[in-house]
Order: C-alpha cells, then structure tokens, then sequence
C-alpha cells in the first residue's frame, strides 16, 4: 500500500506541491479570518468607546441644562417675582387686621416636605431565633441522630458560624 | 542539486538579512534616545486629560420646598493656542464680552508662540453668563458670513474656547443670606461654603469629587464612575415668614434710626427657627461684595455672632429661676422704698427711672422692670450658686450648637473668677455685665414657652442624599425648670404686657413677652447714651407656637425698649399669626371645646 502511494507522488510531484499551497491557503484563510474577526470586534470596541464619549457628552450637556433650567425655575418663582406678577394681575397685599380664620377639615399646609423617600433601616433576614431554640425535643433528637450518621459516613457539613 | 543562481539568492537572502537587522536595531536604538524620551512624554499629552470631576452642589430648600440655593451654568473662558490663527478678532471678541481685561492684554496672549506647548491654553474668565456666550455665538456666525463673501481665512475666532460650569446662585437674592451664607466658586480646586449652612454643611453639600483618565483613544474609553451629587438641605426656614421678617426689619431700622438689628422667629416645641433676619442685607450672588458690606468685624449673622448685653429681657430667665426653685412666688412682695438697692453697701443700683415703686409683687416687679426687685431676688433670695447653676442650665456661657457656621460666643464669669464682684450678680440679674446671642437668648426663652424643656436650634430639617431623606429628630437640651414654673412665668409677662406694654399687643391672641434696653458700656462704663433695645415675646400663651425676638441696635428715635423693639414685635406677630394659620384665641378656644 505504501509502495504504491510513494510511486503515485513520484510519477506526479505536482501533487505535493498542491498539498503544499492548500495548506498554505488553509492557514491564510484561519488567519484572514482572525483578523476579520478582530477588525470586526475593534470596530466594534471603538465604536462603543466613541458612544460612551458622545453619552458623557449628551449627560453633561443634559445636566447642565437641567441646572439652568432649575434656576430658572427658582427665580420665575422667587418672592420677588412672584410678588411682581401678582400686584401686575391686580392683587395686593393683605393687611392681617382683615384676615379671617377659616378652618377647613383635613387641609394641613403644615404638613412636612417629602423630596425622596424616608431611610429605610436595613431588616436583618436572618431569624432572631436560632432554629434549635424552637425545634421540639423529638425533632432536635433526629437531627442529632442524622448529624451524628452523616458524620459517621464522611459527608462534610456546613460551618455553622 | 544545486542551481546556477543559488550563491546569488544566498547573497540576496543576507543582504535583507542584515537589512532587517539594521532596521531591529535602529528601532530599538531610537527608543532609548533622549529624544525619544521627550517625544513619550509629548506623547502621553494626546493619550487623554485627567480631570477632576466636580459633583453638582446640593440645592437648599425653604421649608415648603421653594429654592433658596442651586446652581446654573456659567462658561469659563479661555484662549487654546493651537488653534488660534486671527489673534485681532479673538482679542476684539474677549474684550467685548469682558470687564476685567482690555484688548491689548487678550491679543498679547493670543499671540504667544505656540511653540511654548506647556502654556497653550489660557484662562480669561471663569464664570461669565450664558447671555455672553449667546452673543459671543451670534458674533462667530457673523465672521462665518464674511469669511464666505470675502473667500477669506479671516475674520475667525478658532482657538477661543468656552466650557460650561456650574455655578452657585441664589434665587431669592439678599433673602436668608445670613442663614444660607455663600460658595465662593470662583476659584475651583478651593471653593467652599462661607458663612451659614453653607459653610456648617459644606462637605455635605459639595458631595465627593472623582479624580478620572479620559482618554481620547476609543478603545479605552470607559463610562465615568457614577458621582453622587452633594446632598440637599429642606431647612426650617419659611420662606414667607423669613420675607416678611427682612422687610419689617428693613423698615424698624428706617423707623428707629437703629444702626442694625436681628429678629428671629422660632419654634419653642421643636427648636425649629423660622425665620432669621439679620443686618445689613447682602446678596450672595455677588459674594465678592463681601468686604464693602461687611467691613472691619461687622458679623455676617448677628442672631449669632454678637454677643451683646441684652437688658431686661434677661429679667425673664432670673424671675424663672426664682420661681422654680421657690425662692418667690407670683404673689411675693418686694418693698422698693428707696428706688435703691445697695451692693455690699458699696454700690447702688437703681430703677431705669430712678424712682422707688413701693411695695410690688413678682408680676409688678417684672411690669414696671424694676431692676432693684430683681438685683434683691438675685443677690438675697437666689444667691450666686443657685442663680448661676440656673443660667447655666439655661445655656449661657456656652454656644448653643446651632447649625450655622460662625456662632459667637460670651463665656460667664462665675463666682470662681478672679474677676467676678458681687456687683456682677446684682447686675446679671437684669442682663448688664453678661453678653449673649440673640440665639443663646431664643434657646433659653423657648425653655420658658415649651413647659421647662428647653430644645436645641437648628436651621436643617431634613438631609436629602443618595435618593434618601433623612428627618432632623427635634433634639432636647436640658429642662432648667419644671411646666409649673413655666406656666407662671407665662402668666405674669401675659399680665405685664397687657397692663404696661401694650404697644406690643396683637388684638385676639394672648401674648406674653418682655422688654429689654441695654446700655452700652464704653471704656469708662455705661456712659453712653445709646441702648440696645430688645423685646422677647411668644404666644398663644396657652399652647406657644412662636417665640419672637427682635433687638434694635442704637436706635435714635428712643432708648427704650418699650418704646422701640415692643412695636416691632407687634407688626411681626400680626403678620406671623396670618403666615403661621394660627387662628385668633376665641376661635381656637372654641375649636378646642368642640373636640
């Protein structure tokens, strides 16, 4: 068998030569690929990067604009301006002598300024009480049996802290 | 087998051989050039910038949620030398827009050689308005216009930059400056909060700044950390009442000729201070100003960075300590035969008048403010121990720990001073030779209006950080006397603001409050003829929601008390009464019976 593959490539050495250039080609197609794949995934990369740039850029610039426009908020309805529109819609200031007291049931202005939600004190999931203070005394008897099996048969338990 | 040309390719195969390997060492040969150093180091300037990233500053807010301090955008301004190719029109721009710098001083940097990389970009201004940047815009259009008609490089602004900041401002102007105090932003790395909650809260407010890389190579980038912005403040503050108490001051000091004032409105249950206006008037907007308001060591916050000697007002806290530990009663008598009350036989002291009041209560002693009676309970009934134990466990002699930045204060000089004379306690009975804060005095008079317990004060309610908030807990500071003693205290100064200063009356609600002129000692002792005229005041009566206390520095319309700082008090409470809701006594009496 081997006899006649011998004589197959020396009456035709071309052949050796194409196993040659396939095995050549097969490596320049593993490396093209490689490579489109990196130029694919750098440009990818970049590309994100260059997102994240113009994001930051969008965030600053939409921060920004959220200052000026609280101040400017803030000033439209300062005392000052306030005071300005309301005497330019024909109010006037009251004078305390004519003030009435009116009580209204359920209106309370005073009540106090939410801005965010109160701080929340984190629970602690874990029980007050450990499980063995109350587990009958059957059931802490079978647990000792079964802990006191497992540990006879190898099997590791876990720390108890 | 060899081939004709094998000797050739062999000679070829060495020459790129020796080529390659001239190339090799050349490559590494550079990199460990001076030269190449210089050049990595050039280099890492166009890697990226490391930059300080600032987080916004809390906003502080009334306690009805209105604005009183935020930030806007301002635009830093500044020349970047490499691009600069017009230095006449970009020195024409910056000098229009700015005050602080002329055309020749602009067009001397914009024409600095770009070689001096180290100095490529310069700051003109750090904060200028979004409305110069507007025009500065418009004026780039314009040069862009002419640039097209005339197929011209120039007119052009290139290297003129603008960078939006943040900065400081307060929307309500001159309102509550001496409680909010000011960021002087001007200077970055080192601005900080001055004066009032900016400055007691300043790290709060500023949150915590990131050092970052920002590279300019995309593959590198990554997304800033997250900076949490500095926490907002809700103070106790009203904005209505605190608006209201800067315009009746502004018109008392017109009114009296006074050289300043303070009032400040506080709520004797909690501590809360409502308002808290203070001379002279200053707008923090222009914090630069600071000097030219505030000259040699005028206190930015009188309510609590003077200590004065406050007169009779003080006559409170000594006819409460009298009554607390029993020493009197409202009914006890005092005979003021002679109008004089002789210290160790050495040293008179005498009515604000001059005259003997004969026989008199407590509650006519404290009517007529009769020093003499006060100096006897001081110095006879009281003695130096009780009576400084008590004003200590009122809180004299110590600061008050209110949240503001900058409180004054006066230590005591007990009777284990080596200065401290008898005199000392005859006189400290009716408020001479003892210096307080209009706050220390608030603190102690609200013991007085909320049954004995005395709260501490405090201009922050609520802190809000990280998407929390977080409530201030009313704090409780000591309990100087009992409920009972309270309520007859309470009593008394209804009675003698009803029967003797009824300047400070407010028709329909019960009031009880107490005058105050206090000379003024000079080098030579109390021989001026100028006062500080002070008027303390709370109410309703039966359940205090407010305590009032308003002092008028050398006012020259009159020297008393009564006379000056009780109708102050009086303008104050009809408005406080309206802006608080408090409805008037017969109709809170009757709301009061049907639950």
């Amino acid at each position: 068998m081997n006899k006649r593959i011998l004589q197959a490539y020396r009456q035709a050495p071309w052949r050796v030569q194409l196993q040659w250039i396939g095995l050549f080609l097969l490596g320049l197609i593993l490396a093209a690929s490689i490579a489109g794949v990196y130029l694919s995934i750098s440009g990818q990369a970049a590309a994100a990067g260059r997102n994240i740039q113009f994001i930051e850029s969008d965030m600053a610039e939409i921060n920004n604009e959220i200052s000026e426009l609280t101040a400017d908020l803030a000033e439209a309805r300062s005392t000052a301006k306030m005071l300005a529109r309301a005497e330019a819609l024909g109010y006037a200031m009251m004078d305390p002598d004519q003030a009435i007291y009116l009580s209204i049931p359920g209106f309370d202005p005073a009540a106090d300024l939410v801005l965010a939600p109160p701080r929340i004190n984190p629970i602690n999931d874990r029980p007050v009480l450990r499980a063995s203070y109350k587990s009958s005394l059957w059931d802490w008897f079978v647990k000792q049996f079964w802990n006191i099996s497992e540990e006879s048969t190898g099997i590791e338990r876990e720390a108890v802290p | 087998m060899k081939t004709p040309f094998s000797a050739r390719y062999s000679i070829v195969a060495l020459v790129c051989l020796a080529l390659g390997a001239a190339i090799m060492v050349q490559l590494v040969r550079i990199n460990y050039t001076p030269f190449a150093r210089d050049l990595i180091l050039k280099s890492e300037d166009y890697q990226g910038v490391r930059k300080t990233v600032y987080p916004p500053r809390g906003t502080i807010y009334d306690r009805s949620g209105h604005i009183l301090a935020t930030n806007q955008v301002g635009y830093e301004l500044g020349i970047d030398l490499k691009f600069v190719s017009d230095p006449e029109s970009l020195a024409f721009a910056a000098a229009s827009l700015l005050d602080d710098l002329d055309y020749g001083e602009i067009y001397q940097i914009a024409s600095t050689e770009k070689q001096e990389s180290e100095n490529r970009y310069f700051v003109l201004s750090s904060y200028i308005s979004k409305e110069k940047i507007i025009a500065l815009e418009q004026l780039q259009e314009t040069y862009a216009i002419r640039r097209q008609e005339s197929r011209s490089t120039k007119p052009n602004l290139n290297g003129l930059v603008w960078t939006p900041m943040q900065q400081r401002t307060y929307p309500e102007g001159t309102l509550a400056a001496n409680v909010l105090g000011f960021y002087n932003y001007f200077s970055r790395e080192t601005a900080q909060g001055v004066y009032g909650v900016e400055e007691a809260y300043n790290r709060l407010l500023t949150g915590k700044p990131e050092n970052v890389f920002m590279p300019n190579d995309p593959y590198q980038v990554e997304a800033l950390p997250d900076i949490n912005p500095g926490a907002s403040l809700v103070l106790t503050i009203d904005r209505e009442i605190q608006k209201m108490l800067e315009d009746t001051l502004r018109e008392a000091i017109d009114w009296s000729g006074a050289e300043g004032g303070t009032i400040i409105v506080s709520d004797p249950e909690t501590g809360e201070v409502l308002g808290m206006a203070s001379t002279p008037f200053f707008d923090p907007n222009k914090y630069w100003e600071y000097e030219e308001t505030f000259p040699g060591i005028t206190p930015y916050n009188r309510a609590v960075g003077t200590a004065y000697e406050p007169g009779s007002v003080f006559k409170v806290i000594t006819m409460a300590a009298a009554l607390d530990s029993g020493v009197a009663e409202p009914t006890s008598t005092y005979n003021d035969a002679t109008g004089v009350f002789w210290v160790d036989n050495s040293w008179p002291i005498y009515n604000w008048n001059g005259g003997a009041w004969g026989e008199q209560t407590m509650t006519g002693c404290m009517k007529y403010s009769l020093n003499v009676c006060l100096a006897h309970i001081a110095m006879d009934l009281l003695e130096e121990d009780l009576f400084y134990q008590y004003l200590q466990a009122f809180g004299f002699g110590r600061s008050t720990g209110i949240d503001l930045a900058s409180e004054a204060n006066f230590p005591l000089r007990l009777p284990d001073n080596n200065q401290w004379v008898s005199l000392d306690l005859a006189t400290n009975s009716f408020g001479q030779g003892i210096a307080v804060t209009p706050i220390q005095m608030v603190a102690a008079i609200s013991a007085v209006a909320n049954d004995g317990r005395m709260m501490a004060p405090h201009v922050v309610r609520s802190v809000v950080d990280r998407g929390q908030q977080y409530n201030v807990t009313p704090q409780l500071v000591n309990a100087p006397i009992s409920a009972e003693a309270a309520h007859e205290i309470t009593q008394m100064l209804q009675v003698a603001l009803e029967e003797e200063a009824t300047t400070a009356l407010v028709e329909g609600y019960s009031l009880a409050g107490k005058t105050g002129t206090g000379e003024i000692p000079t080098e030579f002792g109390y021989t001026s003829e100028l006062t500080n005229t002070s008027f303390v005041g709370w109410g309703p009566t039966e359940d205090p929601k407010f305590v009032v206390y308003v002092w008028l520095e050398k006012p020259s319309i009159s020297k008393w008390g009564s006379e000056v700082a009780a109708p102050v008090f009086r303008d104050v409470v009809e408005q406080l009464v309206v802006l608080m809701r408090i409805p008037p006594d017969n109709i809170r009496l009757s709301m009061n019976s049907k639950e």
